[in-house]
């Protein structure tokens, strides 16, 4: 066997090498062993739970058949009561709906005679009014006849009153007019008549005629003996 | 002096007209007097200022007897004297409707003084158209209307009165 040369750092790094090879294995011999135990606690809870499992099951099946027992004997009885009841209810119902329909007949006859005796007393009611009314409105136009034909009367005595009037103050005012303008011719008549003879008689009178007239004033104011 | 005057007032028959012809006769006398004129057939000439025809004709009217009363001397006091007696003169003063001429005013000069008896009356004429006709007379301060205008008014009544009648 040959020599081999010995480093201590090459020694050093193969116990290195060994201890945690044994390390490693120790550790993977650990860890089978945990592995194992796991399983072996797995198992035993799978079984467990199947059996909770299955128990539950069980005991539900167990309710689902009391559940079901229970409910086709409440189904039963509630059919049975229902039936009752609805019997009973059709059988009240029945009673009611004929009372209803003979308080309905009932009723029906007394609204037909209330609205017979309604109609009955409407027409009378009407004919009142009716005559009430005519008796009113002939009053209303006698009264209106009356008031209007006095309102005519008066209005007419008025209109004639105010007609004579008017008359009167236009007679007046006429013969007032007539006398103040006749007034006025007779106060300018003559004057008028003095003026167109004067216009007239200065161009037709000749101045023999003239003369004549001044001797025949003359002659007058001497039968007067003006002239003395 | 009334002579004179007669003379004058013979055919003179207003005051204006008297007036008037005293006036000229003055003038020519005058003038015959003092104007140079000598001769005594000149004396009835009218002078210059004589222009009318009829106050030419009225001097040569009068007569010669007439302007012998004249002279120098006496000319003056004779027409002073004139002047004094037509103021004396009764003057009848006659409102006419017209204007008379010289031969109407002579008409009715003469008729009014044949009329009244006034042989030297003169007339005061004016002129009044508002009398219409006839004439109105003032003798002395007496007013007088006897025109066609007082007859008018003397019956107003009744005319006016024949007016209304007509009217109505």
């Amino acid at each position: 066997m040959p020599n081999l040369p010995v480093d201590p750092t090459v020694l050093m790094l193969a116990i290195a090498a060994i201890v945690a090879l044994l390390l490693y294995l120790h550790e993977a011999n650990l860890r089978k062993k945990l592995e194992s135990a796991g399983d072996t606690f797995l198992e035993d809870l799978r079984e467990k739970g199947w059996d909770t499992l299955h128990q539950s099951i069980k005991k539900s099946q167990d309710i689902l058949g009391e559940a079901e027992l229970e409910g086709v004997k409440v189904v039963a009885g509630t059919t049975l009561e229902t039936a009752k009841f609805e019997q009973d209810i059709e059988k009240k119902l029945a009673e009611a709906l004929n009372l209803s329909k003979q308080n309905i007949a009932t009723a029906q006859a007394s609204f037909l005679q209330f609205m017979q005796d309604l109609q009955k007393r409407s027409e009378e009611f009407e004919e009142a009014q009716k005559t009430t009314g005519q008796s009113r409105i002939n009053q209303l136009f006698d009264s209106v006849e009356g008031k209007l034909s006095d309102f005519l009367i008066q209005t007419a005595q008025k209109t004639t009153s105010a007609i004579e009037l008017e008359l009167k103050a236009s007679r007046q005012l006429i013969d007032t007019y007539k006398a103040e303008q006749l007034k006025l011719i007779d106060e300018n008549i003559v004057a008028m008549m003095e003026q167109t003879l004067s216009i007239v008689l200065a161009k037709k009178l000749s101045l023999k005629d003239q003369l004549d007239l001044v001797y025949e004033a003359l002659e007058k104011a001497k039968v007067e003996k003006f002239i003395v | 002096m009334n002579n004179i005057l007669a003379t004058i007032l013979k055919d003179t028959y207003s005051l204006s007209q008297l007036k008037h012809r005293l006036r000229i006769l003055k003038s020519n006398l005058l003038k015959t007097f003092f104007g140079g004129i000598t001769s005594t057939s000149e004396e009835s000439k009218p002078t210059s200022e004589v222009t009318h025809p009829e106050d030419s004709n009225w001097l040569k009217s009068l007569p010669q007897s007439f302007y012998q009363q004249f002279n120098k001397d006496n000319v003056y006091q004779i027409f002073s004297d004139l002047e004094k007696m037509t103021t004396n003169l009764p003057i009848l003063t006659m409102y006419l409707a017209f204007e008379p001429d010289e031969a109407t005013l002579n008409q009715l000069g003469t008729f009014v003084r044949q009329t009244f008896n006034f042989p030297l009356l003169l007339l005061d004429i004016k002129i009044n158209p508002n009398l219409i006709a006839g004439t109105a007379l003032v003798w002395k301060g007496i007013y007088k209307d006897y025109s066609l205008h007082a007859k008018i008014e003397e019956k107003r009544n009744e005319i006016s009165q024949g007016f209304k009648r007509f009217l109505r």
